[in-house]
């Protein structure tokens, strides 16, 4: 594969008389599963929003695709929206819709398929999502919080993107639905050949189903590679953060 | 890229599909209507996503208990996730059109909603008066600083508006009655028209209308928000009554502003009139206030500003109300929003409509 799927170099970013970013670069190949991590107030979500073209940077360029994020025409954009899907951390569903409306929304608006078999489709995501068929017709407030990432998990992956994003997927999960996520994300990555890139704070996530974590420090990248790789930078705040899991003894599943 | 592309080869039974398979592929679908696909055939499928298998899953088999057609000639990674939809294709059955509701059904569940609606309201005015008495003992634990903010929004952010509405109805009113009033040479009795309206009807109900509007609107929107945040729970795990802490610093807020509101306009609406009274009627400015002090009764200012709490109370009972029973979705702080103001213009206009019987019967 040639090009990445994610490129972003030389990205700046300033907020609110702050340097979050400054000279940032990185890329993300097809198929991988990337996560991205970083101390709090490190620029994870900022850069997340960059990326799929909320905020802009005050300097760098964005790609994905092979096509710029933010020199596009508005046509081009929605072009590229198409071809990736979002998981925002508290799912942001429609809170009017139901489920299935919430799934089937984006195939309303970007396909010319009828409405029955966009439906149809939507029940179909919400199978692949895991979701009890009674589901479907119910509201997004009447959902617990996993089954609501699930739904929006569902939405993200409606029009069948080949990137998907998750933002803290399985923060405020508990960990046997929290696993149970993450098998169902790397499960659907595989079979559907999707590339993912996540942020996340949750090391069980980091050590069970990703290819490749990229680490945020000071506005830049501090390191990228495997779990293990990771553990030879010196850097006091990635040291804290895998002793944390290594004080519980380590068990690495890997891939 | 090519464009997906399906025939159905009766000989065979197979469903020969080709292209790409994407959502948009369904209108490459032949017409397969009574014939029975045995063979799913992706020889020449170049890509495939689950949008494209389940349209080719569904198109082969409408019905679950259709037979799985056998698949072939598909490429490795197409198949496992033909497999996977087919995995997790369930078939819901179409769910019954939801029947429709006749006139007297709409009318009685109209009627028992204006039911519920009274009894909630009159079960919080309940609740509000006993959180009422517990505070008043205790002047320390009113919220003053939400009650200033609240004073500061309700009374201070209106009178612009108000001044300006009542200017612009005082002028209209003068201009109307002195038309009249000058038929018979009876020009200076537009003084007496124009305060007897404005003080006791116009001034005390528009200002109440667009309090209503204005500030009723946005405490229920405020308070559902807070409602769909959850930031009412929070307030009640902390040991704090949500009605001691966000409704009564409102409820006061708003039977001290409107009084005040409803004097603004007054002054604002005699303004309005004094001055087409001078253009239009000859009647100079000096002449206005002099007439003005001869047949203004204390009466008349009293009866309109004793309206305006009584209004006030219903606007920001009603307000505080729809904002605590918002449930938790976007849609339903808007239709709580919307009930707010209509529920005030009602309760508005009936409760002036008592005051003028009552007046009329009472002789004041």
């Amino acid at each position: 594969m040639a090009e990445p799927v994610i490129d972003v170099r030389d990205v700046s970013t300033t907020l609110g008389g702050h340097s979050i970013h400054h000279n940032l670069n990185l890329s993300v190949e097809r198929g991988e599963v990337v996560a991205l991590i970083g101390g709090s107030g490190t620029g994870k979500s900022v850069l997340l929003r960059e990326i799929i073209g909320l905020l802009k940077p005050q300097a760098g360029r964005i790609e994905l695709f092979g096509q710029s994020v933010w020199d596009s025409t508005p046509e081009q954009m929605n072009g590229l929206r198409q071809r990736f899907g979002v998981l925002f951390q508290d799912g942001a569903l429609f809170s009017s819709l139901t489920v299935e409306d919430n799934v089937a929304t984006p195939l309303f608006e970007h396909t010319d398929l009828p409405h029955a078999t966009c439906r149809q489709l939507a029940r179909l995501k919400l199978a692949l999502a895991g979701l009890p068929a009674d589901a479907a017709k119910k509201r997004p407030s009447e959902l617990s919080g996993g089954m609501r990432k699930r739904v929006a998990l569902a939405r993200a992956l409606a029009l069948d993107p080949e990137l998907l994003f998750l933002d803290e997927p399985t923060s405020g999960l508990d960990p046997i639905s929290a696993r149970a996520f993450d098998t169902l994300i790397r499960l659907l990555a595989d079979s559907l050949g999707l590339t993912v890139f996540l942020v996340t704070h949750d090391l069980d996530t980091l050590f069970s189903i990703i290819d490749r974590v990229i680490v945020l420090s000071n506005g830049h990248v501090l390191g990228s590679g495997t779990v293990a790789e990771l553990k030879h930078i010196d850097d006091p705040w990635l040291a804290e953060y895998f002793a944390a899991r290594a004080s519980e003894g380590e068990t690495v599943h890997g891939n | 890229m090519t464009a997906a592309q399906a025939r159905f080869d009766e000989a065979q039974g197979a469903l020969i599909a080709s292209g790409v398979w994407h959502a948009e592929a369904a209108s490459a679908l032949p017409n397969l209507a009574g014939k029975a696909v045995r063979i799913l055939d992706g020889t020449g499928v170049t890509q495939l996503d689950t949008n494209g298998a389940w349209l080719l899953l569904a198109a082969a088999r409408p019905q679950a208990s259709d037979p799985m057609p056998e698949l072939r000639a598909f490429q490795p990674q197409h198949l496992a996730i033909l497999q996977l939809v087919a995995q997790h294709c369930r078939t819901t059955a179409a769910q019954a059109a939801p029947r429709r509701e006749g006139v007297f059904e709409l009318t009685g569940r109209g009627t028992l909603a204006m039911w519920g609606h009274l009894v909630g309201l009159l079960d919080f005015i309940g609740r509000l008066f006993i959180e009422l008495v517990l505070l008043l003992p205790r002047p320390g634990s009113w919220r003053w600083r939400e009650f200033a903010v609240q004073v500061s929004t309700v009374f201070v952010g209106a009178i612009p508006i108000v001044a300006g509405m009542l200017f612009l109805l005082g002028v209209v009113f003068a201009y109307l009655l002195g038309d009249q009033a000058r038929q018979y040479g009876a020009n200076i009795f537009v003084v007496d028209g124009l305060l007897m309206a404005i003080l006791r009807e116009i001034s005390p109900v528009i200002v109440a209308v667009l309090v209503a509007g204005r500030t009723g609107a946005a405490i229920t929107a405020q308070i559902g928000t807070m409602k769909v945040t959850e930031e009412i729970d929070a307030i009640t795990t902390l040991g704090l009554s949500p009605l001691a802490v966000l409704v009564i610093p409102r409820v006061v807020a708003l039977v001290l502003a409107l009084p005040l509101l409803v004097f603004i306009g007054d002054i604002a609406g005699l303004a309005g009139g004094m001055l087409v009274a001078k253009e239009q009627l000859d009647i100079s400015y000096s002449m206005f206030m002099d007439r003005l002090a001869d047949v203004i009764l204390l009466k008349t200012l009293l009866v309109g500003l004793g309206k305006a709490p009584v209004f006030a109370i219903f606007i920001a009972l009603i307000a505080c109300r729809m904002g605590l029973s918002v449930t938790r979705d976007a849609r339903s702080v808007g239709a709580h929003t919307t009930s707010t103001v209509v529920q005030s213009l009602v309760a508005i206009i009936i409760l002036n409509a008592i005051f003028a019987v009552t007046f009329v019967k009472l002789e004041i």
